[in-house]
């Protein structure tokens, strides 16, 4: 390869990495199939290391090696100092991240199964206009470095997204639903199943007014607590000094019902693989434990920053330098079956989704959202759905008092492992009209 | 490339063929606190063939490797012959033209060294991190690129036009204990280096606001008249509006469509919203959509009444409507869907001390993280707010995050300011999978009655 030819040369330490992407793609508009689409995505990105400064580059445009070396050592010349060394290639787990039936899923049979998941919609509400998109693809990644370590796999992601709108006079409903998988699943109606339950329990709309009552999390709405909670976990945001959690690894800052775990071995997730995408093999690692805070999740460049060894959690795009991402997070279950949960609320609301997710101050652990799906519960029945209400409290306060975590967990958007979780007590805001 | 495109379209055995290349230079640099992050170029080229059959659907293929653009149209045909639809697909008519249109920079940043751009990004975050010993860290980003986009379908419409854009974010983060505050500001405009130097005040009002947020209190949850700042109006209406003015959503849905029927009342005769993708200077701006339709100005709301939608080709013949040009990509690895390019509230009368007079409890909400509309719900968050109490500006408060309803908030719109601006910022607006697409608010204040405000019981 003449790129790492050139780049031994001249750098004291280099990591290129291939990526190279195809995938196909049918999507159903208004409860047609409307659009199919080919992609083909190839691209090189180049780090490099001359004198401790670090350097990146990257170009999706075959014929321009030349400048992307270029552009690469330009960008050392100014780049950090950084005490970065690109790892010698290390035993990694074996994860499934490829499935043949996947890749060979014939177009006709993706428009069969959207077409299933269409009328199994409409049968439930003949007057709903369903949106589907199913893709299917191959990933391949190819990353070396000045080691010899030659880091490489496929995956085969497949994902389903259903999106459903139902307009009653001025009540618009909208429930989505997305399913991500690397590993073909028999069971592909699963997601539809779920969002189908929820538009059943939306038929009824029903009012509620504000004060301060307990509230239940579902998986999908639990991201409301979740994106705050990620972003203060990230070795970034301690290294920069601006997570709440900086210095106190170790520390119980949490309900002893709050477990976070990282974990990119899972067959068949989306966050998945033998390793991250810097070569570091990917494991399982605690975050949260009980309650107490057990680690952080790092890159090579902010583990290196911090004195600490990468946890594997490098994750980068084509166009931008790595950073630290969560592989697949999971809150952990626990012990309390969903329906003896529903049977301890006497008035509060269930939140399944939110509005403007990630909004606002989120670092210092505040989070505001309208809920734009959420139902209310009434002596322990989901008895309709609710609109205009909104929630808003810190984590850093509210999961110190956690009344309960349920034993049933669902994985959504194809990289989270969710419960369902209970707060005894919020502030919630109704609007009355 | 101009023969072997036409070749490619004349190759074509679909009904309509359109071939989109794209040429993308950028660079970025960023500092957070003490560190530079990256400094670093990017080269991006690729493609994409968009074919239509009347009696069957799209078909689209995305690629890097240009060099067979027949086997592409080819691929696009293939994908395009997949659907079937019983009523054809149809375009409604655009001019067919020829045209080159070259970028006139002053300061073109490509001439413009990395060491200089990581100098000037170097300079503002120095000026955020001395601000205060509060401050503990920053993200000073400084942002270009620079594409050549040829577009040519097979009505014999050739376009090549370059899009610079620029773009500078400041934004600190101040920290006492565990109470962690952050503020920012930003520039980004379709121009040259120029428009990124000088705003060293810019950095000190950012870094001076994440200190101020340190001694906010949260706000307290409520419904309260809110008067929003000119660039929360202007991210007020394009969330609470103008998503539900983009005709993908209502052209084949009956029941939305009686919903947002032209001529029904959104709000009070003060009200005028409009799109105009052809205001020069604004980042929302091309001649030409994606379509080639040349952009122009389209009246969403006048006088308080729905008058006009946002098109692109294939919902303005299935409306019987006329296109407007708003159908955008955000790089050739996407096809055109109908987007806002630069939305504003129309000037009004009353004057910002007008506004608050009368108001006994109420909100001033400042400055914008950003908002999310999911049909006729939408959230939108302002960076910074003040209490108003008996008609005057009161504390700080922070947290606040306004919901809205389309059929509620915007008749509750009862004075428009008489200062409106444009507002030159970055960031950018996201629909499906298609995000950051450069776009422009532009509003003056505006006060909206009974605003519900997620947050903390009183104490």
């Amino acid at each position: 390869m003449d790129i790492l030819k050139q780049l031994r040369q001249r750098m004291d330490q280099f990591e290129v990495v291939h990526l190279r992407n195809e995938s196909t793609k049918v999507s159903f508009e208004s409860n047609r199939l409307k659009t199919s689409q080919v992609e083909e995505t190839k691209g090189i990105a180049v780090r490099v290391v001359k004198q401790g400064r670090l350097g990146f580059a990257a170009s999706s445009d075959a014929s321009a090696t030349e400048q992307l070396v270029k552009n690469a050592i330009e960008s050392a010349m100014y780049g950090d100092q950084v005490p970065i060394t690109f790892p010698e290639a290390q035993h990694a787990p074996t994860v499934k991240t490829f499935d043949p039936t996947i890749t060979e899923l014939p177009i006709p049979r993706m428009v069969e199964i959207g077409k299933e998941i269409v009328d199994y919609i409409l049968q439930i509400e003949p007057e709903a206009r369903v949106n589907v998109s199913l893709k299917r693809g191959i990933q391949q990644v190819a990353l070396h470095n000045q080691t010899g370590n030659e880091a490489s796999y496929q995956s085969s992601p497949l994902s389903i997204s259903v999106s459903v709108n139902k307009i009653q006079g001025d009540d618009i409903l909208f429930v989505g639903d997305f399913t991500g998988t690397t590993v073909w699943q028999e069971d592909y109606l699963a997601g539809t199943r779920r969002l189908s339950e929820k538009l059943k329990l939306a038929r009824r709309l029903t009012a509620m007014s504000s004060g301060n009552l307990p509230v239940l999390f579902s998986p999908n709405g639990l991201l409301m607590l979740g994106v705050p909670l990620q972003q203060g976990l990230s070795g970034k945001s301690v290294f920069t000094g601006i997570s709440p959690l900086k210095g106190k690894l170790g520390e119980k800052l949490f309900s002893d019902k709050l477990s976070v775990i990282d974990d990119g071995t899972i067959d068949g997730k989306f966050g998945s693989a033998p390793y991250d995408d810097e070569g570091v093999p990917h494991r399982r690692n605690a975050l949260i434990e009980n309650g107490v805070l057990k680690n952080f999740y790092y890159d090579l460049k902010t583990a290196a920053q911090s004195g600490v060894a990468s946890t594997g959690n490098g994750s980068r795009t084509l166009f931008a330098p790595p950073g630290p991402a969560p592989t697949n997070l999971i809150i952990g279950a626990g012990g309390t079956p969903l329906a003896d949960i529903l049977t301890g609320i006497n008035e509060g609301v269930l939140v399944e989704d939110v509005l403007g997710l990630g909004q606002g101050n989120t670092i210092s652990g505040a989070f505001s959202n309208p809920l734009s799906l959420a139902f209310k519960i009434e002596k322990g029945e989901i008895v309709g759905r609710v609109k205009n209400v909104s929630l808003a409290g810190n984590i850093y306060t509210l999961l110190k008092n956690i009344a309960a975590v349920s034993r049933e967990t669902e994985w959504v958007h194809g990289n989270l492992n969710l419960p369902y979780l209970w707060l005894p007590e919020m502030n919630v805001i109704a609007k009355a009209d | 490339m101009q023969e072997k495109i036409r070749a490619a379209l004349k190759s074509s055995k679909a009904d309509y063929t359109e071939i989109r290349l794209e040429e993308r230079e950028s660079a970025t640099v960023v500092y957070r606190g003490k560190n530079l992050d990256t400094a670093s170029a990017v080269i991006d080229a690729g493609g994409i063939v968009r074919c239509l059959c009347r009696d069957g659907g799209w078909g689209i293929a995305t690629f890097n490797d240009r060099d067979d653009l027949i086997a592409k149209v080819e691929q696009a045909y293939q994908c395009a012959k997949v659907a079937h639809s019983d009523e054809p697909i149809e375009l409604a008519p655009v001019p067919v033209g020829e045209e080159r249109i070259a970028a006139n920079l002053q300061r073109d940043f490509r001439d413009i060294s990395l060491a200089d751009k990581k100098t000037l990004a170097e300079g503002y975050n120095n000026i955020l991190l001395k601000h205060s010993d509060k401050i503990v860290s920053t993200n000073c980003l400084y942002f270009d690129s620079f594409s050549h986009i040829t577009f040519a379908n097979s009505e014999g419409t050739f376009i090549e036009e370059e899009r610079p854009l620029v773009t500078v974010v400041m934004a600190a983060i101040a920290r006492d204990g565990n109470n962690v505050q952050t503020a920012h500001e930003s520039r980004s405009g379709q121009a040259g280096f120029e428009f990124v130097m000088g705003r060293e005040e810019q950095a000190r009002i950012a870094a001076q606001r994440a200190v101020d947020l340190l001694r906010a209190e949260s706000v307290v949850g409520g419904q309260y008249p809110v008067v929003v700042d000119q660039e929360l109006a202007g991210v007020f209406i394009h969330e609470a509006f103008g998503h539900l003015s983009e005709a993908d959503f209502v052209y084949e849905n009956p029941k939305a469509r009686e919903m947002m029927v032209l001529g029904r009342r959104f709000g009070q005769d003060i009200l005028n919203v409009y799109d105009d993708g052809a205001l020069p200077g604004l980042r929302g701006t091309h001649k030409y959509d994606d379509e080639g339709m040349p952009t122009g100005r389209a009246y969403l709301i006048k006088d308080g009444i729905l008058v006009g939608r946002l098109h692109s080709r294939q919902t303005a013949a299935k409306m019987g409507e006329q296109p407007t040009g708003n159908a955008r990509a955000i790089s050739y690895r996407f096809p055109p869907i109908v987007r806002m390019t630069n939305t504003a509230i129309e000037q009004g009368t009353t004057s910002f001390e007008d506004m608050i007079k009368d108001i006994k409890l109420g909100v001033y909400a400042c400055g914008a993280y950003g908002g999310q509309t999911e049909l006729e719900n939408f959230s939108f968050s302002s960076a910074y707010a003040y209490m108003i109490r008996d008609g005057k500006i009161a504390e700080m408060v922070k947290d606040v995050i306004l919901a809205g309803n389309l059929f509620t908030t915007l008749l509750n719109i009862d004075a428009i300011g008489n200062d409106f601006q444009w507002m030159h910022r970055g960031g950018g607006c996201g629909k499906g999978a298609q995000y950051p697409l450069p776009v422009t608010f532009g509003a003056p204040h505006i006060r909206i009655q009974n605003v519900v405000i997620g947050g903390k019981k009183e104490k």
